[in-house]
C-alpha cells in the first residue's frame, strides 16, 4: 500500500467518522477498501496517532491473562481503560486499534453493525461473484483451518469433508474465518471486568451479539409482534432458505392455526417433509426467541429445543469463552440472519490449544458428515444462499449434562441421517438450522462453549400431527430430555384456537399465536 | 406417612375433572397446611392454582412436606372408580413411589383400594404475588360457562370488557358476531345467582376462549365464579371449593392490535 493511497484512506476514515459518525473497524476497513487486514490495523492506528485526539478509540488487547490459570484473551476497551485492562494481560500482549469512532457506542452492537451490514451485502452477492468475503482474502491468519478458496460451497461440499480440511470445508467457515482471523487468536475467558463491560466483550461474543442486533432484536422486542412480521423478518434472516419451496409452508405457518391441520396432509402428498419441518422450525425458532425475550431462564429452553432437533443435522463450531460473558450474551437471543456473522469459530484457540483444536475438529469431521445431503438439497433449491439459522445462547449452567445431550442428538442425528437422505432430496426446501451455542465443563476442567448447528428436520410421517407426536414422545421418552420438557415451553404462549385435534396439533398450533400471553411473563418462578 | 380423608370425596373427583384437561402431569404438594397443586398447561399459557386446606379434611396427617407427581388422567381414572358419595382417602408412605386412594362406601360395606404410581415431574412454581385487580365480577359459574359456550361456536377469542355499564363478552368470527352483557344484580332472591362487579377502573381484555371453556370445567365445583380483571394481569377465574379451598385459573390475555388477525 503505497503511502499516497494511505493518505487518501485516512481522509476518508476521517469523513466517516466524523461525518457519517461510523464506526469504522480495521475489518470494515479491510473489506471496504480491499486491503488486507494487518493494513487495515496499521491504517487505524496511523489514524489515531495522527487524529487520536477527537475521536474514540477502541483497542483489541489479546494476550495471555495473568491470572491463574492463564488463559487466551482477547478483549475490546476502550482508551480509558486501556491501561488498566493492560494489566490484567501478561506483559508482551499485542494491542491493535479495533475501530475508532466519534464516541463509544452505547450499544456494544453498535461497534460491529457496520461490519455486519457489509458482510452481509457481500454475503448476499451473487455466487459468481468472488468477493473478499468469499475467498478470504484479506485474512490475516494462515494455516489449514483457513482457507482462500472461493469455491461456492453449498454447492460444493457434497463430498464428504476430509479430516484436514474439516473445519474449513465450509465456504461459511471460511469466512467465519477471514472475520476473525483478522484479529489474533481469541481468547478463552472472557471477564466481565467492570465498567468496561460492553466494550470488552470477546469478539466472537460480539459477533453474535451483533447478529442479534440485526436479527432478534425485533421479534425480541415484543411479543405483540404479528405473525407476518415475525416471519418476514425470519425470511429475510434466512433469506434464502424460505424462498424456495419452503415459502408455500411459511404461508402456511403464518395462516392461523386452524388452517394448519388441513395444509399437513397437503405436504405430507408431496412428501414435502421439509416444509412441515420448516414450518415447525420457524414455530420453534419464534418461540425461542420470544421465549428469551420474556424470561431470563429461556437458556433451557434452547437446551430442549437442541434435544428435539431429532434427526437434525448439525454442525458445530466449537470454540471457548468464559461463562460470565453467557450471561451476557444469554440474555438476549441471538438469531444470525447469515453465515458470515456467524462467525463464532474455533480459530479463537487455534495457536494456543492446538490439541484440543484437533480435537474438535475430530468432532466437527464427524458432525459434518450428514451435511452434505442438507446442502444438496439446499443447492438444489436455492443456489448458493446460506442456509436460515438460528442462533441462540445457551448459556451456562448447562454442565456437564449437556454433554450427554449432545451425546444423544449426536446418534439421533446419526441414525436419522440415512432414513432421510432419499426424503430431503425430495423436498422442496431447504432445511433450517440455527446454532446454540452450548456450555460445559470439558474433562481439563475448561469451559468449553460450543456453537451448535441444529437441524430441524423430523422424522417422516404420514400425518403432521403424527410425526408431532412422535416427536414430542421421543423427547419424553428421553430421560435427559424429559426434565426440560417443562422449561421448554415457556417461550411465548400458545393460544391454540384450534379445535383440538389431538394434543400436538393443538400444541403446536397454539404456538404460532404470537398475541397469546405467557403466563411466564406475568409470574416468575420461585 | 400422609393421610388425608375427605368425607365428601366427590370433590376431589370434580377437581380432578376440572383441571385434568388443561394439565397433564402435576405435583401436589402436601404440607402442614393443605393439599395444593400448581400447574402450567403444556403452553404456558394458563395456570392452574388448587388448594384444599387441612381444616377441610375429617382427618390430616402430613408428617413432612411431600410432592408427588401424578398423572391427573391417570388419578382421575382411579377417582372414577369412587362413587359420588364415597370418602375418599389419600394415603401415602414416605419414599414411596405410590399412592393410595381408598374409597369407602357411606355405609362402610365396601372399601376398595387402589394404588397409583407416582412419577417424578421436574415443575416450576411460580410466585404468583397477590394483586389489587381492576375489577372483580362474581357471577354465576353456570352463567359464566354458558356464555363462553355459546361464544366460542361464533370466534375463538372472547373480550371481556368491564364498565360501569356492567360486564360485557364479545366475540367476532366468520359468521357474525356477539356480544352478552351482563348488568350487576343482587335483588336475587338466592345469593348464587347475583352478579355483583366491583371496578376500580374499567378494563378489557381478550382471552383465547378454548383456555375459558376448560376452566369452566370446574363449574360443578361452585355455584359461583370470581373474575379478577386487571389490564396488566393474567386473568384470574376462581372456583371456591366449598369451605376448603379453591381452584383458580390464571389465563394470559391476548395482546390485542388488530383483532381481526386472529380471527380465521
Amino acid at each position: 500500500m503505497s503511502r499516497i493511497e494511505t493518505l487518501g484512506l485516512l481522509e476518508e476514515i476521517q469523513a466517516l467518522i466524523s461525518d457519517k459518525l461510523q464506526v469504522v473497524s480495521y475489518k470494515w476497513l479491510s473489506r471496504n477498501f480491499l486491503v488486507s487486514s494487518n493494513v487495515a490495523k496499521r491504517l487505524l492506528q496511523e489514524f489515531v496517532e495522527n487524529h487520536g485526539n477527537d475521536t474514540e478509540v477502541v483497542y483489541s488487547l489479546s494476550g495471555w491473562l495473568k491470572k491463574n490459570p492463564s488463559s487466551y484473551h482477547v478483549r475490546l476497551v476502550s482508551r480509558s481503560m486501556l491501561a488498566e485492562a493492560k494489566g490484567d494481560f501478561d506483559d508482551n500482549c499485542s494491542v491493535q486499534v479495533y475501530s475508532v469512532q466519534a464516541c463509544i457506542p452505547k450499544d456494544p452492537a453498535a461497534l460491529w453493525n457496520t461490519e455486519f451490514v457489509q458482510a452481509e451485502e457481500l454475503f448476499k452477492q451473487p455466487s459468481a461473484v468472488n468477493n473478499c468475503l468469499r475467498d478470504n482474502r484479506f485474512c490475516g491468519i494462515s494455516n489449514s483451518f483457513v482457507k482462500r478458496n472461493a469455491e461456492q460451497a453449498p454447492l460444493s461440499i457434497a463430498a464428504p469433508q476430509s479430516k484436514s480440511a474439516g473445519s474449513a470445508g465450509l465456504d461459511k467457515s471460511n469466512i467465519l474465518h477471514k472475520n476473525i482471523a483478522v484479529s489474533p487468536p481469541q481468547q478463552t475467558k472472557v471477564q466481565k471486568a467492570s465498567p468496561t463491560v460492553s466494550m470488552q466483550s470477546s469478539k466472537s461474543e460480539r459477533n453474535s451479539t451483533g447478529t442479534n442486533s440485526h436479527a432478534s432484536k425485533p421479534p425480541v422486542d415484543k411479543e405483540i409482534i404479528p405473525p407476518v412480521t415475525a416471519n418476514g423478518n425470519k425470511r429475510q434472516n434466512g433469506k434464502s432458505s424460505s424462498e424456495g419451496g419452503g415459502s408455500l409452508a411459511n404461508l402456511w405457518d403464518r395462516a392461523s392455526a386452524k388452517s394448519k391441520p388441513n395444509c399437513a396432509p397437503a405436504e405430507n402428498n408431496k412428501l414435502s417433509l421439509n416444509t412441515t419441518v420448516s414450518a415447525e422450525a420457524q414455530i420453534r425458532a419464534r418461540e425461542e426467541i420470544e421465549g428469551m425475550s420474556s424470561d431470563d431462564d429461556g437458556q433451557n429452553a434452547n437446551v430442549k429445543r437442541a434435544s428435539n432437533g431429532e434427526g437434525g443435522r448439525k454442525r458445530r463450531v466449537v470454540f471457548d469463552y468464559s461463562d460470565e460473558e453467557d450471561e451476557y450474551g444469554g440474555a438476549v437471543n441471538l438469531a444470525s440472519p447469515d453465515p458470515p456473522k456467524g462467525k463464532l469459530s474455533p480459530d479463537s484457540k487455534q495457536r494456543t490449544e492446538t490439541l484440543l483444536l484437533e480435537k474438535k475438529n475430530l468432532i466437527f469431521d464427524k458432525q459434518k458428515e450428514p451435511e452434505p445431503e442438507v446442502k444438496e438439497v439446499k443447492a438444489a433449491k436455492i443456489e448458493t444462499q446460506p442456509p436460515k439459522e438460528e442462533l441462540s445462547v445457551v448459556s451456562k449452567g448447562m454442565k456437564p449434562k449437556m454433554a450427554s445431550l449432545e451425546k444423544i442428538q449426536r446418534s439421533n442425528l446419526e441414525k436419522d441421517a440415512n432414513k432421510e437422505d432419499s426424503v430431503t432430496n425430495a423436498a422442496p426446501t431447504s432445511p433450517k438450522r440455527r446454532k446454540v451455542l452450548k456450555t460445559r465443563i470439558d474433562e481439563r476442567g475448561r469451559e468449553v462453549t460450543e456453537v451448535v448447528w441444529e437441524g430441524e428436520e423430523t422424522e417422516i410421517k404420514k400425518a403432521d400431527s403424527h410425526s408431532t407426536e412422535i416427536a414430542e414422545r421421543n423427547a419424553a421418552t428421553n430421560i435427559v430430555n424429559r426434565p426440560l420438557v417443562a422449561k421448554k415451553t415457556r417461550a411465548v404462549g400458545n393460544t391454540a384456537l384450534t379445535n383440538a385435534t389431538g394434543k400436538a396439533v393443538n400444541r403446536k398450533a397454539g404456538n404460532k399465536d404470537p398475541k397469546q400471553g405467557n403466563i411466564l411473563s406475568f409470574f416468575k418462578q420461585v | 406417612m400422609l393421610e388425608l380423608r375427605l368425607v365428601q370425596g366427590s370433590l376431589l373427583k370434580k377437581v380432578l375433572e376440572a383441571i385434568k384437561d388443561l394439565v397433564t402431569d402435576a405435583n401436589f404438594d402436601c404440607s402442614a397446611t393443605g393439599f395444593s397443586l400448581q400447574a402450567m398447561d403444556s403452553s404456558h399459557v394458563a395456570l392452574v392454582a388448587l388448594l384444599l386446606r387441612s381444616e377441610g379434611f375429617e382427618h390430616y396427617r402430613c408428617d413432612r412436606n411431600i410432592s408427588m407427581g401424578m398423572n391427573l388422567n391417570n388419578m382421575s381414572k382411579m377417582l372414577k372408580c369412587a362413587g359420588n358419595d364415597d370418602i375418599i382417602t389419600i394415603k401415602g408412605d414416605d419414599g414411596s413411589d405410590t399412592i393410595t386412594f381408598m374409597f369407602e362406601s357411606p355405609t362402610q360395606d365396601k372399601i376398595a383400594d387402589f394404588e397409583m404410581k407416582l412419577m417424578d415431574i421436574d415443575s416450576e412454581h411460580l410466585g404468583i404475588p397477590e394483586a389489587e385487580y381492576h375489577a372483580i365480577v362474581r357471577m354465576p359459574s353456570a352463567e359464566f360457562s354458558r356464555i363462553c359456550k355459546d361464544l366460542s361456536s361464533i370466534g375463538d377469542t372472547v373480550v371481556i370488557s368491564v364498565t360501569k355499564e356492567g360486564v360485557k363478552f364479545s366475540t367476532r368470527g366468520d359468521i357474525g358476531a356477539a356480544n352478552i352483557v351482563l348488568r350487576q344484580n343482587t335483588t336475587v332472591d338466592k345469593p348464587e345467582e347475583a352478579t355483583i362487579i366491583e371496578m376500580n377502573e374499567p378494563v378489557s381484555l381478550t382471552f383465547a376462549l378454548r383456555y375459558m371453556n376448560s376452566f369452566t370445567k370446574a363449574t360443578p365445583l361452585s355455584s359461583m365464579v370470581t373474575i379478577s380483571l386487571s389490564s396488566e394481569l393474567p386473568v384470574v377465574v376462581e372456583y371456591k371449593i366449598a369451605e376448603m379451598g379453591y381452584v383458580r385459573f390464571y389465563l394470559a390475555p391476548k395482546i390485542e392490535e388488530d383483532e381481526d388477525e386472529t380471527k380465521p
